[in-house]
């Protein structure tokens, strides 16, 4: 579902890359946790599958599609198939649960008939029902997310990006998000989810992607926040920087 | 649904920035009042060319008693200086130039002088004797007006040759350089027109930031993101250049028509429904003005 072939993005030729000569690939319906230190590369790796940003080098494939060659009047057709979520919820202060789902909706076209019978289902999966009338600063940072995952989720992409979607939230709060998400994957959803929650990706044991310094570190199935096999790159004897990896 | 929703973005736009919409407003409408009464002036123009150009005649004026000019040395024309003038007027070389000619006495110098000057009390103390006699002179292009200018200003008896149209061509020139200069009024306005449609659109978007940053993420497309910021400049636009119709209508109507025409009775003026027709040409600046000052503003600051 989406391929990273070899990619560097470099934002400032003065720095080091964002992310440099990443190779990987994730199914579709699959779940991957992308974590690793702040400035490690995460937002960048999901601004490219976006295409928010290009590739400096190498080749970024989504849904089979070279997202290079996907001229921008048909962008918004790439990012229809993609739902996105984000730390800062984004919603629209003026607007209702229901009217920021619909809006999703509404700005691609979409029939009020076929609003009205879909954007109840999607807050029923997210677990918002009855709260459809509330503005977003009458519900608490959970409900707000759950809000942001029913308008990223009611067109029914195929892939679903979240970037820290659990970062302002209580441990509780953050498990119950993951519960939404999980659901998500299940109903064929492919998820990948950046993150600094160790709690959470140990408790879902799923694919972990580590990055570091715009590298890949560690790639492995069901596993936890910290490898469970010690890596210790030999640049980083004596630095410091191992431990903190493996905090 | 998505032009309903796009109409609902543009209602929403236009009543959150009421006064940047009615500086937009005014200021096309000020802009294009300029262009169109430019554009009236050169109608007027080419309606009195188009009234005149075949009714001028050039004038070979004779001498009278208070007649300075060497050529009337010998006092007033007498008429054996007028024969020659006839004969000279039917020789081969100034005929063919010549669609036909009249002779004007100063009888019926004084009949038109006291027509054109009705109302005037000037008229009581005008003699015929002070008005020249002339010899009226129509020709077949009136800008070959030098050969009778050269055939007859040396001639006895004769103290002046004019040509009208060129008194109509001075006329002309003034209103020329009052079309101009509304031109470039209408300009620096347009300038600031586009400047203020701009910088209206610079301000909706950054105000509207966090619902197009969505529509974006969702796959809005391009169309339904940037059309209520260019449809608002549009709609602003087109407001301005409807009262710059109006205005440039009304004056046609109440100054050019009803006021000038009575005053100047013997002047083809136009009339006000003529100029409704630069009503869609300033409906069209109007748009374009908008429509490409949007673009070029939304390209840099929205993107997709
Ligand atoms: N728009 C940008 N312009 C220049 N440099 C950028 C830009 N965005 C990110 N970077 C740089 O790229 C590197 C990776 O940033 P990125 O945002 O991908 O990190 P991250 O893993 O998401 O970090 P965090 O966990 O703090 O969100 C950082 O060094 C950052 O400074
Ligand atoms: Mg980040």
């Amino acid at each position: 579902m989406i391929r990273f072939d070899n990619v560097t993005k470099i934002y400032d030729q003065k720095t080091r890359p964002a992310l440099d000569s990443i190779s990987l690939e994730i199914d579709r319906g699959e779940f991957a946790f992308l974590v690793g230190a702040s400035g490690s590369g995460k937002s960048t790796f999901l601004r490219l599958v976006l295409k928010e940003d290009h590739a400096t080098r190498g080749v970024v494939y989504v849904a089979g599609q070279n997202v290079a060659k996907i001229s921008s009047w048909r962008v918004p057709k790439l990012r229809r198939g993609i739902g996105v979520v984000f730390q800062d919820f984004r919603l629209l202060p003026n607007k209702t649960v229901f009217a920021n789902v619909a809006f999703a909706m509404q700005v691609i076209g979409k029939s009020r008939g076929i609003i009205r019978e879909t954007v109840p289902e999607v807050l029923k999966t997210v677990g918002l029902e009855g709260k459809e009338n509330r503005l977003p600063h009458e519900l608490s940072g959970g409900e707000q997310q759950r809000v942001a995952i029913a308008r990223a989720v009611v067109n029914k992409p195929g892939i679903l990006l979240a970037d820290e979607p659990t970062g302002n939230l209580d441990p509780t709060t953050s498990l119950g998000i993951m519960k939404v998400l999980d659901k998500i994957n299940r109903n064929g959803t492919t998820v990948v989810m950046a993150t600094h929650d160790d709690d959470i990706v140990n408790e879902m044991r799923k694919r972990v992607i580590e990055l570091r310094n715009g590298v890949v570190l560690r790639d492995e199935a069901k596993a936890l926040y910290t490898s469970m096999i010690p890596v210790i790159p030999a640049a980083d004897f004596g630095s410091g920087l191992s431990a903190e990896a493996n905090k | 649904m998505r032009v309903a929703f796009i109409l609902g973005e543009i209602g929403g736009g236009l009543r959150r920035n009421v006064s940047m919409v009615v500086s937009v407003i005014l200021v096309t409408f000020v802009s294009l009042t300029f262009v169109g009464t430019a554009g009236m002036l050169q109608m007027q123009i080419n309606q009195m060319k188009g009234y005149w150009y075949d009714k001028v005649q050039v004038a070979v004026f004779l001498c009278v008693d208070t007649s300075t000019s060497p050529t009337c040395a010998s006092g007033p024309a007498t008429d054996e200086q007028k024969k020659n003038i006839e004969t000279l007027l039917d020789s081969a070389a100034v005929k063919p130039y010549v669609t036909s000619w009249a002779y004007e006495s100063q009888a019926d110098a004084l009949k038109h002088f006291k027509e054109q000057f009705a109302n005037s009390p000037i008229v009581d103390s005008v003699t015929a004797d002070q008005l020249p006699a002339s010899f009226r002179v129509n020709m077949v292009n009136p800008e070959k007006y030098q050969i009778i200018n050269e055939t007859f200003s040396a001639t006895p008896g004769v103290e002046t040759v004019i040509d009208q149209r060129q008194l109509l061509e001075k006329l002309f020139s003034v209103m020329n350089i009052a079309s101009l200069v509304a031109v470039g009024i209408a300009g620096l306005m347009i300038i600031c027109a586009i400047l203020l449609i701009a910088t209206t659109i610079r301000l909706s978007a950054f105000s509207r930031r966090r619902e197009t940053g969505i529509m974006r993420l969702v796959g809005a497309s391009k169309a339904v993101i940037q059309l209520p910021f260019v449809l608002e400049g549009v709609i602003a636009a087109v407001i301005g250049a409807v009262l710059a119709s109006g205005t440039v209508w009304a004056v046609a109507k109440f100054f050019i028509q009803d006021y000038l025409a009575n005053q100047y009775k013997d002047t083809a003026f136009i009339s006000a429904n003529q100029v409704l027709i630069l009503t869609p040409g300033l409906l069209v600046l109007g748009i374009l003005l908008a429509g490409i000052s949007s673009l070029l503003t939304l390209r840099k600051y929205l993107k997709v």
